[in-house]
């Protein structure tokens, strides 16, 4: 039996005069597993909203052309009908859960579907075991961390037997250890026949768990290629700004079509990127925080050089934003105890300032930025940050709306811009008051890699006007390809520090893996 | 007196009537103090071990309560039910919390009231009495609504007025912070509310706490951007008012993309695939809920004999409303 059917598909999204998805043929059997790739707004969630019918019974769209899983039509079947044959995972936990406890976020599904109780203790079980999480059943949502809150959704989820999954980029939100929980879960889910449908940015990562590639831009699939293809369409996969590892484009360019390791180690030698030193010490921080109860969250102390880009990487939970919160004076008080607290930017104390004054020096982007637009234009956005610090002139606006190409969507609403337009307004608004330290927390997070590449070459001009950057990520990648400094830190202190290099050998036991092209480039360097 | 001054104490009168419970609100709960009063955490006292059904019925009968008598019972049952905040988790910071907040809203029931009284509605409430005066109105004020005299009686009444509306907010927050969202969700099954109904409700207990904290961090950034920059401390911190308004749009835009997730997430685990629901626990009613039940058959006694009492709401000749 087919998994998937469509023919003819048109998907027009209510208000849009062109159709946001086009396919005209696309079969999945049942048990392939399938990765859809591409860049963000290609129309990948189009896709698998189709599938599992979320278009058009939750969304409105207009949709032409048969659609059909398991033999069912999706357009004339409801959706309670098409999820009890396809299970949906989406990209943000949080967002997800509905319920308090563990348990009762795995039963949500099977009480929906009027399972009695006796059936659904059993299925529970069942699913809790195969994501691991039956240790976690009675443990409160909010205590998980992310990757085990996907598993409990995936629970939740497989609790109901579904014949299909649909993972919407299901670790782009997450740890790296939450990413390699869900993985193996990937591959455990593989063997039990279930079909798989993976919508995910990171190829190398999931390469091994499934059997076929689809690339979607511009509202097409514009590649079908089966896995082991992947090397003879590396350039093209990199021309479409696909996350594709380097070692597999210079695979391609010698004309080879597999992956084979040793002849990398014997011909691969890239040099590793360009990393600067810096100058003097920009910021320096020491910071104890703990919680009413006495445990400490963040008892480290931070120092930034001058003009470099300095990546922080660790677990969910080891104190990454508390640290960067703290620098800002950004603590509330009343939830934790703040022991020890020194702030310091080119050797200016803020220890005792609050978060105006600090504002002024230091630039701090929380990972759910939009929350900050307060004005309806891009140009009143920034205007607002200039007026606040009196520093407004109109030249002066010209001139931030120009250094970060902004001029041409000046008079949009910022939310509704695209995410690089939305961050670079965000960015200009922070940096207008005049900081020359930039603390980003988690910007990379559920960002494709022509979004992050796009992130990382703003970072680095900006790192070249002087600017000195802190970047909190999960993104081995990123950090490898545009980061100065690595600094991990683990149950709330920095335990490792230094240049990418020095510091990756030594990561993996804080949950910090690089990419293959670092290890294959400090290998083959060897 | 010189009009000037009258016309200006008028609208600080005005303005102060909003803005004092507003304060009271912003600076000594705080928008971290707000989500810690309207989100449910673990814990194991009274409350907490309640079947939802029987905290729903207690809710019904403080309504029934206070709909129907005399206003100072709702006070007495007001104080009642606050120190019972005492017995909740963090219980001393959630009774401060849940005081400021009952302070509040009586300021801001009664300034809202008062005013706006008529001399008609307080002969019926207030008959054979003489009333004070304690402020007159310039007389273009009568175009807000306003009555252009107020006095010690309206004051009075509104007081009485907003003792009705407390015990409810407190007892609310009591099922909100005691009852988790699933058994909202059983408890709602089991008495047949509709389940979009449902559904509403529990998106809003798990939405509204996030409001809050999504405001937080708004109100923050602006701060960071330089709000209040060069000005004194105090003016700083009353500019947290305008940070708040203008927070509200990014973060309605923000929760709007998270509830659509949070829809489709329920949508592709069945949600409404039937009418009804099975149910992982069955909601038993324990020893404490029988304990419970006696004490809202108190409460509906209590009603029922202040009404014959003569301290039933209707009863004008008791002085009170």
């Amino acid at each position: 039996m087919m998994f998937v059917e469509i023919e003819n598909l048109k998907v027009t999204y209510l208000g849009k005069d062109k159709p946001s998805l086009v396919v005209d043929r696309l079969n999945i059997e049942e048990g392939e597993a399938v990765l859809i790739t591409g860049k963000s707004g290609g129309g990948k969630t189009t896709l698998v909203s189709v599938i599992n019918g979320v278009i058009p019974h939750l969304i409105k769209a207009e949709v032409e052309g048969k659609v059909k899983v398991f033999d069912l039509d999706v357009f004339s079947s409801n959706l309670s009908k098409i999820s009890r044959y396809i299970g949906t995972l989406l990209q943000d936990p949080d967002t997800q859960a509905l319920n308090y406890y563990v348990i009762d976020e795995v039963a949500f599904g099977l009480e929906n579907y009027m399972v009695p109780r006796d059936e659904m203790i059993k299925r529970i079980e069942e699913s809790m075991k195969i994501t691991g999480i039956y240790d976690l059943k009675n443990r409160e949502i909010n205590t998980l961390s992310g990757g085990e809150l996907q598993r409990t959704v995936l629970a939740s989820v497989l609790a109901m037997r579904p014949k299909a999954l649909i993972l919407d980029e299901p670790t782009s939100n997450i740890d790296p250890q939450g990413t390699k929980e869900i993985l193996e879960l990937i591959k455990k889910i593989r063997e039990e026949g279930i079909s798989l449908i993976i919508v995910e940015h990171k190829i190398e990562r999931v390469l091994e768990f499934v059997d076929r590639i689809l690339v979607i831009d511009g509202g097409k699939i514009i590649l079908d290629i089966k896995k082991d293809e992947i090397v003879d369409y590396a350039d093209v996969l990199h021309s479409l700004g696909l996350e594709v590892p380097d070692y597999m484009i210079f695979l391609k360019k010698s004309g080879l079509k597999v992956i084979d390791y040793e002849f990398l180690k014997k011909n691969y030698h890239p040099s590793p990127p360009e990393r600067k030193d810096g100058k003097g010490e920009a910021l320096y921080a020491k910071l104890k925080v703990k919680t009413k109860g006495g445990n400490y969250i963040v008892d480290t102390e931070i120092s930034l050089r001058e003009g470099t880009i300095t990546a922080l990487m660790g677990r969910n939970g080891s104190g990454k934003t508390t640290l960067l919160k703290g620098i800002m004076g950004l603590l509330d008080k009343k939830q934790v105890i703040v022991e020890e607290e020194k702030v310091k930017v080119f050797n200016i104390d803020l220890s005792k300032e609050n978060l105006i004054v600090r504002g002024a020096y230091i630039a701090y982007l929380p990972q759910f930025f939009d929350v900050m637009f307060v004005k309806r234009k891009v140009e009143d956005e920034i205007a607002f940050s200039m007026k606040n610090r009196k520093i407004y002139s109109k030249e002066k606006l010209e001139e931030v709306l120009s250094a970060f190409s902004l001029t041409e969507v000046r008079k949009e609403d910022p939310l509704l811009l695209s995410m690089g337009q939305r961050r670079r307004v965000a960015l200009a608004s922070v940096l207008v008051g005049g900081a020359k330290v930039i603390l980003l927390d988690e910007p990379t997070s559920g960002q494709d890699w022509y979004h992050r590449e796009m992130l990382g070459k703003e970072l680095q001009e900006l790192r070249e006007k002087g600017y000195t950057i802190l970047v909190v990520t999960h993104d081995s990648r990123f950090v490898d390809k545009f980061s100065d400094y690595l600094y991990i830190m683990d149950k709330g202190k920095i335990v490792l520090k230094g240049k990418p290099e020095e510091v990756f050998p030594k990561a993996e036991k804080y949950g910090i893996e690089p990419t293959m092209d670092w290890v294959i480039r400090n290998e083959s360097s060897c | 007196m010189n009009p000037l001054v009258d016309q200006i104490v008028s609208w600080i009168m005005v303005f102060s009537g909003s803005l004092i419970p507003a304060l009271i609100i912003v600076f000594l709960i705080g928008l971290t103090g707000l989500k810690e009063i309207t989100k449910y955490e673990a814990y194991n006292t009274f409350f907490y071990k309640l079947n939802p059904v029987t905290k729903f019925i207690f809710l019904i009968a403080v309504i029934a309560l206070i709909s129907t008598t005399i206003w100072w019972i709702g006070a007495i049952f007001s104080s009642i039910l606050l120190f019972s905040f005492l017995t909740l988790k963090d219980g001393v910071k959630r009774f401060s919390y849940a005081s400021f907040l009952f302070i509040s809203s009586l300021l801001g029931g009664t300034w809202d009231t008062a005013p706006f009284l008529s001399y008609q509605a307080l002969q019926r409430a207030f008959p054979n009495q003489n009333f004070t005066v304690i402020w007159v109105f310039p007389s273009y004020f009568t175009v807000m609504g306003y009555d252009k005299e107020l006095t010690l009686q309206a004051l009075f009444f509104a007081l009485q007025v907003s003792f009705r509306v407390a015990p409810l907010i407190l007892s609310g927050l009591l099922f909100v912070m005691t009852t988790s969202t699933a058994e909202i969700f059983r408890m709602f099954t089991k008495v047949k509310v509709p389940i979009p109904i449902t559904f509403s409700v529990l998106v809003g207990v798990r939405t509204i706490p996030r409001i809050f904290e999504l405001l937080d961090t708004s109100v923050k950034m602006q701060y960071i951007r330089g709000l209040g920059y060069g000005k004194p401390k105090f003016v700083q911190s009353l500019l947290i008012v305008e940070a708040i308004f203008l927070a509200i749009v990014p973060t309605i835009v923000y929760l709007f993309k998270g509830a659509k997730n949070m829809g489709i997430s329920a949508a592709t685990r069945g949600f409404m695939a039937y009418p009804k629901r099975t149910s992982l626990e069955e909601l038993k009613f324990t020893r404490l809920d029988y304990y419970f039940f006696v004490i809202i058959a108190l409460i509906i006694a209590v009603a029922i004999i202040a009404n014959i009492l003569g301290f039933g709401r209707t009863i004008s000749t008791a002085g009170g409303f």
